[in-house]
Parts: structure tokens; sequence; C-alpha cells
């Protein structure tokens, strides 16, 4: 695979057909990327014209130009379905068509849009995970945004919108990359900037807003052959209302800032012909809440289009400094908070707890520009998993499962 | 020689104390330094590598993004279950689920 790139331009003239089937093959390896492969390809200098450009099988030769927007549109669909549980109840139903497509413009501009609808119902705890109420809602939301590729980078700017009963999210964002010559060393920055407005339909408050921006800046590395890194600073600030109407006793903080550092690193391994992707995300906050991550994703293609992907994710935190702990003496009552207090907060989210996530990933090339996936995800909460120290105690343990199914198609 | 290492050490310290009386915060200098650091240290194994070595490095699954629908799908449900969010990119809307 090492002569990739040299075979794009020979091969193309020679034989067509041959070149079609090494692009599927190539494409086969991981159906998982699109938009986003295009824009690291551009912003790595990698042959983006290769899998895109050959499928067309035309004699010509292909010029390999790294920083355009892709040849090819993409459109892409998943159906979510996602259940949460704890011991003895279900909670909460997701069920979220999506789509997401991809336009090149010309060699210089690419448009991206991806439009999700989830239908939630099921129920929620009012109090740890105690007295269960029931709800249901539907949320909207739009991202549409614009790239521009340079010889040395990319530019793109965009926007969001969310819409539920409750719930109204508008925002923007602004994010570049841009390389060095020799394009193993990639440097990303961006910003984005939200304002949200809160109407709880129970309206314990009317008309409360969130106004939130977050920065976010990396190095990207190619460390050698079969290996690349990615090392981000991020910064997240927040003004409005943080609390949870749903809950009794939730009163929190109206600010909230945040800073977390992100690892990840990407290995080939040539003898297994598959791919190790690791990451580590170290999180703080001015909650009190600090929060480690670490995943890790098996790539491995099995042939015939086919590709396997099992992955395992541990997560740990510490509780935000006004989490009160459960206490079952008063029960049903929920335990009230310390008097004189002025932040209190008795969700499950804001507890110290440990989580584990184990999923499959199964794909299958169709042709050269169709895939189908299907994931698979178990997620599990509880406190006693809480690592670094002891987690809170006094709540059932959190279950989610979901499946995720795909179609997507190059045209 | 010895004098100029005790010199150097007395320099920190009362560097250390200077910036303690400043009010700066040590422990966030401390942290970006190790983080400096780690970047330092991880330079060092960079082997260059040429665009006609970059066979495997254009593989889809050695790319960072991954699959957008499914990264979306995935961040917004721990951001409704977890304490903690972000780190990975800027833009995506917010919602009323945490």
């Amino acid at each position: 695979m090492a002569r990739v790139w040299g075979e794009a331009d020979v091969d193309a003239i020679d034989s067509g057909n041959e070149m079609n089937a090494k692009a599927c093959e190539h494409n086969a390896a991981s159906p998982a990327n699109h938009f986003g492969h295009a824009l690291m390809k551009a912003a790595l200098g990698l042959p983006l014209a290769l899998p895109l450009a050959l499928p067309l099988g035309l004699g010509v030769t292909v010029q390999a130009r790294a920083d355009s927007a892709p040849d090819k549109a993409l459109v892409s669909f998943k159906y979510l379905d996602y259940l949460d549980s704890q011991p003895g109840f279900d909670r909460i139903r997701v069920k979220a068509p999506s789509v997401l497509i991809v336009k090149p413009l010309s060699s210089e501009w690419s448009v991206s849009s991806t439009y999700t609808a989830d239908a939630i119902s099921g129920a929620s705890p009012a109090f740890h995970t105690q007295a269960l109420k029931t709800m249901h809602d539907e949320r909207h939301a739009l991202d549409v945004s614009a790239t521009r590729y340079l010889s040395l980078g990319t530019r793109t700017f965009g926007g969001s919108y969310s819409k539920e009963a409750d719930y109204l999210s508008r925002g923007l964002f602004y994010a570049m990359t841009e390389s060095d010559e020799s394009k193993n060393s990639t440097w990303n920055a961006g910003v984005s900037i939200s304002s949200d407005q809160i109407n709880p339909t129970n309206h314990v408050v009317m008309n409360e807003t969130k106004q939130s921006y977050a920065v976010i800046m990396g190095l990207t590395q190619v460390f050698n052959m079969n290996h690349i890194a990615q090392f981000q600073l991020g910064h997240y600030s927040g003004k409005g209302d943080y609390s949870d109407p749903y809950k009794v006793f939730d009163n929190r903080p109206r600010e909230r800032v945040n800073n977390t550092f992100t690892a990840r690193w990407n290995h080939y391994m040539p003898n297994s012909e598959s791919t190790l992707k690791m990451g580590y995300r170290y999180y703080e906050d001015d909650w009190g809440i600090r929060a480690h991550t670490w995943d890790a994703e098996w790539v491995k293609p099995v042939g015939n289009g086919w590709t396997l992907s099992p992955s395992l994710r541990l997560y740990t935190q510490t509780a935000a400094d006004f989490f009160i702990n459960a206490d079952t003496s008063g029960s049903p009552f929920p335990p009230f908070p310390t008097p004189g207090s002025t932040y209190y907060s008795e969700d499950q989210r804001m507890s110290g707890y440990g989580a584990h996530t184990y999923g499959l990933k199964v794909s299958k090339y169709l042709d050269a520009d169709t895939w189908v996936d299907l994931k698979i995800e178990q997620y599990q909460q509880r406190g006693s998993w809480k690592l670094l120290g002891s987690g809170s105690t006094g709540m059932d343990a959190f279950l989610a499962k979901s499946i995720q199914v795909g179609l997507s198609h190059y045209f | 020689m010895v004098y100029y290492r005790f010199i150097e050490f007395d320099v920190f310290l009362v560097s250390i104390k200077c910036l303690k009386r400043m009010d700066i915060p040590l422990k966030l200098i401390f942290k970006q330094s190790t983080v400096l650091l780690t970047l330092w240290l991880c330079s060092c194994a960079i082997t260059p590598v040429e665009p006609w070595q970059k066979g495997n490095l254009a593989k889809p699954e050695m790319t960072f993004e991954g699959d957008t629908l499914d990264k979306n799908f995935t961040e917004h449900t721990y951001f409704s279950k977890e304490g903690a969010f972000g780190g990975s990119g800027v833009g995506g809307g917010g919602c009323g689920c945490n």
C-alpha cells in the first residue's frame, strides 16, 4: 500500500478496470468515513482523488489533487434505536432517523448538512434513581456547513439549529486547518458560539437562556508510515440556566467553564492488515467534575467488502461539588440539601461513577460506492466502577443499549 | 560547576516564590508544561514520511473524523448521560437533554 500514490498515476492510464477493483478494495477497508475523511486527507496531503475518482474507470491520468473538495457527493442515512434502563424499569427510549449530505460545489468548495429527528419517550427519575416520571419529546436538529480547500489547509464555517418542545439552541462555528509543506504536521483551531432558550413544560422557569462559547486547538502529527496522532486542547465557557427543571432539589451554578485535553492515536498493523484506534480525554470543570475517558477500536477488514470493528470505552468521573448523595433513610422522600447551601443537585449525571461501553460495528460494501453498516453498543454506569477513589453510593446501576443501521452512497 | 548548580536551583526556588506571590496558577502552568513535555518527547519519535509513503495513512480508518452520523449519535448520547462533554471539535447543536 506504500505505493498507492504512484499506482494512481500509472494504473489509471494502464487499466481503468483494475483500478476500479483496487478502489473498491481500498474503500472496503472501512466505509466509516466520508466527509471527514476528505477533509483529513486534504489536510494530510494524501491522494484524495484516488478512491473517489477511480470508480469512474476512465483511462485518463488521475491527477492526485491533495487540497480539493471531494470529487463525489455523498448521501448517508442512519437510524438509531436507543433504550436505557435501571434494574426493573425501562427509562428513556430514543428513535432517531438521521441523514447526511456532502456536496462538492467545485474543486475549492464543498457544502455539508445533517438532519436528525429524535423521538424521545419513557421515564426519567425525579432524583437519584427514584421517582420515575413519564415524559416524551421530539427534537429536530439541523447542521449546515461550507468548507473551502486551500493549498495547505481548509476553512469551514457553519451553523446549527436544534428545537425541542422546551428547548431551542442556535449556534455558529468556524474551524480551520493549516499544514506544513510536507503535510506531516497539521494544526487546527476552531471556535463556536451557542445561544439557547429554555421553556420547560412544567413552567418552573420561563424564557430562561444560556449563552456559551467553545474554542479548540490542536496538532495532528504523522509519526511514521503506520502511526498518526492528534492532540487537542479545548475550552468551554457558558452562562445561564444549567439547572434541570424536571428534577427536585436541582439548583446549579449559572456559570460553567471546562477544559479538555484529548489525545488520539491510530496505528496501522501491516501484518494483520488492521487498524488500532485509541483515544484519551482528560476533562475538568469548575463544578468539581474531573473525568478520564479511554477508548479503543480495532478495525479489521475480513474480505469481500466486510469489516468488523469491536470497540471498548472506559469512563470515570468525580461527583460535582454540589451533588447530594443518595440516602434512602427518608424514602420515599429525597434527601434535603444542606441548610444554607446555594447549589445542589440529585441528578445521577452529577454523581461520581464509572462507565463501560462495549460495541461492535459490522459494515459491508455492496459496490464501490455503496455500503451498509450495523452497530450495536451496550453502556453501563455504576458508582462502584469509579476509578481513583470511591464513587457515589445508593443508586441503581444504569444500563443503555443501542443499535444503529446505516446506508451510504457516493454519487 | 557545582556552584553554578546551586545558583540555578536557587533561581528556580525564587522564581516559584515570585509566581506564588503574583497569584499565578502554578498548577495550570505545571499541567501545561507536562503536556508540552509529552509533545516534545513524542516529537523525538517522528520519522518524516514522504507523500508516496502514505498508503497506509490514506486508509479511511486511519483518519480521526470517522463516520459523521455515528459520531453525532454517540456524542449526543454521552452528552445526555455523563457529566463531562466536549474536546473533539466545535459545532453541533446543543439540546435540553442534559
